[in-house]
């Protein structure tokens, strides 16, 4: 098969998972359309040197992580440099693609505040449901460490409620 | 886990972000429509090749043998004369006469620098 059309067979499958792993740590539909694009163009220019040493749904994964925490990491200099301080639920509640109810806006805003690896983890365990077995061969972490930082990200943002109520 | 079940309770698992309306039907076309013809290939650095850094070794030694091999002793370069003779050395290399001299130097032993120094 051409290896263009190959690829297209690729994202058609695999677009739409990868896009809600996106939307989740990135929140805002505009970035997370940014970041897609960017991860099919860094998978594209991969592809040769892609030989399925892992699942592609999980090279695709992976890339699509790193590419939403760059751009959570690049986003907040630029917050800290213009001063910028909207919460992340006011945000989300004034988004037109944002359905939820405050208390939803309020749990992404805690898990928002959560370190990287903790967000990551709370995202694709607690949402996605995924096997930790999955998440490690994702973030290339043992089982035992994804777990306790579950754990944690679990405590933080019980927490963060319990604090409000 | 009690804690996880407060979250469930209190907030649930609703995937409540949207999409704008045929968002998914068009995406594999944009994104295909965004991607270069060919990969493009990442140009390895240069700084990252073992033969790289093999020849910038070599080039080093040689620098700091050629630097050892055409200074002279440290008592030679307090001696004066012998130091302003030495720099004028490199404009001779045309001559074919600066080996020749530079050996000299090299073969000069304290007691023949003192010599000569009492000789000027």
């Amino acid at each position: 098969m051409d290896k263009r059309r190959e690829f297209e067979s690729i994202v058609r499958e695999y677009s739409e998972q990868l896009y809600w792993q996106i939307r989740r740590i990135v929140l805002t539909h505009d970035d997370a359309n940014d970041v897609l694009q960017n991860t099919f163009l860094k998978a594209w220019n991969g592809f040769d040197n892609f030989h399925g040493e892992s699942k592609v749904s999980t090279w695709l994964s992976r890339i699509a992580i790193n590419e939403s925490l760059d751009l959570l990491r690049r986003n907040k200099h630029l917050a800290s440099a213009t001063s910028e301080d909207l919460s992340v639920a006011s945000s989300l509640m004034a988004d037109d693609y944002f359905d939820g109810n405050e208390t939803e806006a309020m749990l992404q805003q805690a898990v928002a505040q959560l370190p990287d690896v903790q967000r990551t983890v709370f995202q694709l365990r607690y949402f996605e449901e995924m096997k930790y077995s999955d998440i490690s061969e994702l973030l290339d972490t043992s089982e035992g460490a994804l777990k306790a930082s579950y754990h944690i990200a679990v405590k933080k943002i019980t927490e963060f409620f319990k604090s409000r109520d | 886990m009690n804690e996880e079940m407060y979250i469930q309770e209190k907030v649930g698992k609703r995937n409540p972000f949207r999409v704008p309306d045929g968002y998914f039907d068009n995406l594999t076309a944009q994104v295909m429509q965004n991607l270069p013809e060919q990969p493009k290939r990442r140009a390895k650095s240069v700084f990252m090749r073992p033969v790289f850094y093999a020849a910038a070794s070599v080039c080093a030694l040689l620098v700091a043998g050629a630097a050892w091999m055409w200074h002279p002793t440290t008592e030679a370069t307090s001696a004066d004369a012998v130091q302003a003779k030495t720099v004028a050395l490199p404009q001779q290399d045309a001559s074919g006469e600066y080996i020749d001299e530079a050996a000299d130097y090299m073969m000069l032993d304290n007691h023949e620098i003192y010599a000569y120094l009492a000789e000027n």
